[in-house]
């Protein structure tokens, strides 16, 4: 009897231990909505920086070549992953410089994703959140002071 | 010869009276004393918790309106009958109204936002302890702590969709200070918005041990030229073993591939 419970127990909790064993898929699908084969760099002026979840998002003007402004959105990751890279509200005040280092998005229009951007104290920080986006020429490493 | 019988016919209109008075006295304090004698306390203060939903139809619109063929009819819920928006705001009101089929976040499972996650028309539980309530409700399994701390709001906020929410008792009312939203969430199916200034202040208080009073002061200076209010109230669910049934929207397109159907030869 006693053989059998322990046998019993053995495998219920090996079972558990199976169940609780899932692979990890990368929910930030950036293939879906964002061209690897589309590397861009802008540099603008924020006008608005949204901490949500499950993607932040920073909007900024950039200046064209006559003058005008267009404003672009850029993706971030989650605000937590943020902060641990030191970005805050107050990082990126509105009407700060920025440079950000990404890739467009597919439908042609004016939004991307942020895989660095430099901040107007010249941090350089890693702002992109999905695990499969590929890397830039030039990414940050956390941030470097 | 002065008998017991005799003695207590003299008294007996004077008992009579007494115990009218009494009864009297007891009834008319009905309401109030049932209520402060009987509403559920945790740790001296009113206890909250439960699964609440209003009869309201506040969600099909705060303001009053006739019916359509989306909304029964309603008298509205906002204190002055209307939302004083202004005149630019008003017109983004009315094109998310144009559009509300959809524009209307709740069409797509999103959070419901706060005041909206109150009203909606379906449960949500409460879970007090001396140092926060947490609410979840079953839209979209979302999740608001208030706290009771005495803790204030962070220093670094997010544009949270549920905002960050901090109280205190002020007797036995709970006042609940909300604030750093984002601009994604809709007060009402009708197109009512706010933007990422928004600020609510809630008060909770028991009418009867099964029933709340719900009022939201609402205030948004991008939106609104003054703060305005609303009122609901909450019934207790008491069906036997209700409970909170798992409903995420937006998960539904995704239930004919998942679980995987096998090939078929």
């Amino acid at each position: 009897m006693k053989m059998n419970s322990k046998l019993i127990r053995s495998l219920f909790m090996s079972g558990l231990f199976a169940l609780t064993m899932q692979s990890a898929h990368a929910h930030h699908a950036f293939s879906a909505e964002f061209d690897a084969q589309q590397p861009i760099e802008l540099k603008g002026v924020v006008s608005k920086l949204e901490l949500v979840n499950p993607h932040s998002w920073l909007y900024l003007d950039v200046k064209q070549a006559d003058g005008s402004a267009k404003n672009w959105g850029f993706e971030f990751g989650a605000p937590f992953s943020l902060k641990k890279n030191g970005i805050t509200k107050a990082s990126l005040p509105v009407g700060s410089e920025v440079t950000i280092k990404g890739y467009r998005a597919k439908n042609g229009k004016e939004f991307g994703y942020a895989v660095t951007t430099v901040l107007s104290d010249g941090r350089n920080v890693k702002t992109g959140g999905a695990q499969d986006a590929p890397d830039a020429q030039a990414q940050g490493q956390g941030s470097t002071q | 010869m002065k008998t017991a019988q005799t003695h207590y016919a003299h008294q007996r209109p004077t008992i009579i009276c007494l115990v009218g008075i009494t009864l009297v006295w007891l009834l008319s304090a009905g309401n109030t004393f049932a209520a402060g004698a009987k509403i559920p306390r945790l740790n001296g203060k009113p206890d909250f918790s439960g699964i609440w939903q209003t009869i309201s139809a506040a969600d099909y619109d705060l303001e009053p309106h006739s019916n359509r063929k989306d909304a029964p009819p309603g008298a509205g819920v906002v204190e002055g009958k209307f939302i004083p928006y202004l005149p630019s705001a008003l017109e983004q009101k009315k094109k998310n109204f144009e559009a509300r089929a959809t524009l209307d976040p709740a069409l797509k499972g999103y959070t419901l936002g706060v005041p909206r996650g109150i009203y909606y028309p379906e449960p949500f539980q409460i879970f007090q302890r001396k140092q926060d309530l947490t609410l979840v409700h079953q839209f979209g399994h979302s999740v608001r702590t208030i706290h009771t701390d005495g803790t204030d709001h962070p220093k670094d906020p997010y544009d949270w969709w549920l905002g960050d929410s901090r109280a205190k008792w002020e007797g036995d009312t709970l006042v609940v200070d909300v604030k750093h939203f984002n601009d994604k969430t809709w007060f009402d199916r009708a197109g009512n918005y706010h933007s990422d200034a928004l600020h609510v202040i809630e008060k909770w208080t028991f009418i009867d041990p099964n029933t709340l009073e719900y009022q939201a002061t609402i205030d948004d200076p991008k939106v609104y030229s003054r703060p305005w209010n609303i009122s609901v109230i909450l019934y207790r669910h008491r069906e036997k073993d209700f409970q909170l049934i798992e409903d995420y929207r937006f998960t539904l397109d995704y239930d004919q591939y998942y679980p995987p159907k096998p090939n078929k030869q």
